[in-house]
């Protein structure tokens, strides 16, 4: 839990950003990311369902498992300046392939794919417009803590405000607005630079 | 213990943000989202280090329900003072906002009343003791 000084991102991997247009005709963005995890699906699985494993690098705490389908789950926000609580059914758990759920009005549909002997795993979420690279940046990050938790060195998660510090977030957040063919988001904003 | 933050709820953050901004003048302090929630606050230029407003998404139907009654009872959802009231009226009114009622002296202040175009009334203040 006290490595977070010796931990560096590496550099923004595979990412993509679709465009739909949502029932009430907006806008509606998804962010996809694509990670390659040397560990078994079914090991992967327990770490995005089980709030134990959660706990440790998820942007959100569990109040029980999302790896039941028909669950009612209440979702917490961790890292923002407040909690935010919303609750959450699972809505499709097929392990250790397909995991969908809501987390507030987001869709979240996890797939993990056996690759020799380790996982590619995707993630589908939806995420506003301003906020792609961000969001991208963040997942990076957590999903970089998730291996270290599953190769059993965890380092504790770093979500919200605390990963913005980060060193390596800037240039993550910088390096996907690139990929994506949007302006860098201003961040901080000019008023929190200023003080 | 300080008050650094407090909150008004808003039906769109983004609408929130240019009112808040480009017609009251306040400087945005803090934009993140994580997930589905955006935490976002402005600030006001004369004091960037000071007290916070959160404009916070209203998405909750217990907020909405009292948002709308004390808007319906022509209650101000937040409060913010000025040295100069009937400066700020003029100045605001030409960017377009709508006043429900222009600077009005009352005992010991000066108070005006705007919709903020996100579902609550503000209002402005000018204490006596620092009228010109």
């Amino acid at each position: 839990m006290t490595d977070h000084e010796q931990y560096t991102p590496g550099p923004a991997s595979r990412a993509q950003v679709r465009k739909d247009r949502g029932q009430n005709g907006q806008e509606k963005w998804t962010l996809i990311l694509v990670r390659e995890l040397r560990h078994s699906p079914e090991k992967v699985w327990q770490a995005l369902t089980d709030p134990a494993h959660l706990r440790e690098w998820a942007p959100f705490d569990a109040d029980g498992s999302l790896g039941t389908v028909g669950a009612t789950v209440k979702l917490t926000t961790v890292g923002a300046p407040a909690l935010r609580v919303s609750e959450t059914r699972v809505t499709r758990a097929d392990a250790p392939k397909v995991l969908e759920y809501k987390w507030g009005g987001f869709d979240m549909r996890w797939e993990l794919e056996a690759l020799g002997g380790g996982t590619r795993l995707t993630l589908w979420t939806n995420i506003g417009r301003r906020f792609i690279s961000m969001g991208a940046a963040g997942w990076h990050i957590c999903f970089d803590v998730l291996e270290r938790l599953l190769a059993g060195e965890p380092i504790g998660r770093i979500v919200g405000p605390e990963a913005m510090k980060f060193g390596g977030w800037q240039r993550l957040n910088a390096e996907y607005a690139k990929q994506f063919g949007i302006e860098t988001p201003n961040w901080p904003p000019e008023a929190a630079q200023k003080s | 213990m300080k008050i650094k933050v407090t909150s008004v709820y808003v039906d769109d953050q983004d609408k929130a943000l240019r009112f808040y901004t480009e017609v009251l003048g306040f400087a945005k302090k803090t934009d993140f989202s994580q997930g589905p929630y955006r935490w976002l606050t402005v600030a006001s230029p004369e004091e960037p280090d000071g007290t916070e407003l959160q404009l916070a998404l209203n998405n909750n139907p217990a907020a909405k329900a009292y948002q709308q009654a004390i808007f319906q009872q022509g209650q101000p959802a937040a409060m913010f003072f000025t040295d100069d009231v009937k400066g700020d009226h003029e100045r605001i009114k030409a960017r377009g906002a709508e006043f429900t009622m222009p600077p009005t002296d009352v005992t010991g202040s000066t108070i005006a009343m705007l919709k903020d175009t996100c579902g609550n009334l503000i209002q402005l203040t000018q204490l006596a003791r620092y009228s010109r």
